[in-house]
């Protein structure tokens, strides 16, 4: 497989269909890896593919977004490059998606835990789309096609927490809110925040508390999360990068699952489609309206 | 719960239909609660969900989201942009446990005074039954 992927993008670069290709290589510590920017055909063998390839490479893209780019994606990342295209904040003709069957892939770095006991990340264990829905070039796992992966249902600690009474549910997110330090990581990491200045840093007017106040953390997660709804594709990469360890996931999945429900909305599917909040519908729900 | 508490509301009223509803109720006398604390927007689509997050935030005991009916919009769509919007923040404020009376959303055209008291009189009253916002204290 990872044969193959060498050989695809050697192509691509040697024939100049792009300027470059971003993909994974092993990092220093012979463990984990890195993302790997490639614009020498030459330099194709250092290219991997295994489980140790958690990050989403779409967060480049926007810094590339004149250049002619190849890009090496999991089925999960795929759907931000839809999403950043429904947003007209790349072009398709632009990007070259070098799909990669995926059955998942490990939720931390190795060095924080070492080399052994290392899980299947948890938005690996209810994925549902291990071969990409969009690709140009696919890279096929024939491995994984016969192994049976399950799903399980991505939305029960949701339902947990629902089930709670509102002022448990407060407590809870008070708890967890409380530990931000507002580093901002999970906006940096984040492929669909790519705002030149974010409504956090803005001063003039200022929108809410820096401060490491209950309110100022609750105003930064509630705002984060809200700008991604709709468009979240859960990749994960805010709940990991995340310092404090703050479940960012549970946030993002709820605001999914209401979309879901509220106005049959799925992020990332389609790049035809306009995205949640750039349009309506006639009979969207209004139950909640006096 | 302290039985002289009196919510303080904030309405964002979008300036074609509710804010001159509003104003109909007061010129046709109607009496209705004084809690809400008005700011005239052009319309329900202008109003950011993170005005209403802000509100909360900073103390409002309630705030209250009001404009044109579906297809009476002075710029067309822009009350269906504001349904899509707050729908999906109503949950997740809910979600977060910030209780969900406290956010509400209303369509009060401009002959509809006494539809208007009646919305921010149950509003009054559900609100009084949640209690003081003291969340963020």
């Amino acid at each position: 497989m990872i044969k193959k992927l060498q050989e695809e993008v050697k192509k691509l670069l040697a024939e100049k269909k792009v300027n470059m290709v971003i993909g994974y290589a092993r990092a220093g510590d012979a463990i984990n890896a890195i993302p790997y920017f490639i614009a020498n055909p030459e330099e194709c063998g250092a290219l991997i593919w295994d489980k140790t390839c958690i990050y989403n490479l779409t967060n480049y893209l926007i810094d590339m977004r004149n250049k002619k780019v190849g890009i090496i994606v999991k089925g999960c990342d795929v759907r931000s490059v839809v999403c950043l295209i429904q947003e007209n904040q790349i072009k398709k003709e632009n990007v070259i998606v070098i799909g990669l069957q995926c059955a998942g892939v490990f939720d931390k770095k190795g060095a924080e835990l070492g080399a052994v006991g290392r899980e299947r990340a948890a938005k690996c264990k209810s994925c549902n789309v291990h071969t990409p829905p969009l690709f140009d070039i696919l890279i096929e796992d024939k491995e994984m096609n016969q192994k049976v992966l399950q799903q399980e249902d991505s939305y029960k600690e949701i339902r947990e927490i629902e089930n709670k009474s509102p002022e448990e549910r407060f407590d809870y997110w008070k708890k967890e809110l409380s530990k931000c330090i507002k580093c901002y990581a999970c906006r940096q990491v984040c492929p669909l925040c790519y705002c030149p200045v974010c409504v956090a840093d803005q001063t003039m007017p200022q929108w809410f508390s820096r401060s490491l106040s209950l309110e100022g953390n609750f105003a930064w997660n509630t705002v984060r999360a809200f700008h991604l709804a709709g468009r979240c594709i859960d990749c994960g990469e805010c709940e990991r990068v995340c310092p404090m360890g703050i479940p960012l996931r549970k946030i993002n999945k709820k605001l999914e699952k209401e979309v879901k429900e509220l106005f049959g909305h799925e992020s990332g599917v389609d790049a035809e489609k306009k995205p949640l909040f750039s349009t309506f519908s006639k009979d969207d729900p209004e139950e909640f309206i006096k | 719960m302290n039985e002289n508490f009196e919510p303080k509301i904030i309405g964002f009223l979008c300036n074609w239909c509710s804010y001159a509803g509003a104003d109909l109720a007061g010129s046709s006398r109607i009496s209705y609660p004084s809690n809400v604390r008005v700011i005239r927007v052009p319309c329900s689509g202008r109003v950011n969900p993170l005005f209403v997050l802000r509100c909360l935030i900073k103390g409002a005991d309630g705030v209250l989201v009001s404009g044109c009916h579906i297809n009476d919009c002075h710029y067309s769509e822009g009350n269906y942009h504001a349904r899509r919007r707050f729908a999906v923040l109503k949950q997740l404020l809910d979600y977060l446990g910030i209780d969900s009376r406290r956010f509400q959303m209303s369509w009060v055209s401009a002959a509809e005074g006494d539809k208007w008291a009646k919305v921010v009189s149950g509003m009054v009253e559900e609100i009084k039954k949640a209690g003081p916002n003291k969340q963020f204290k």
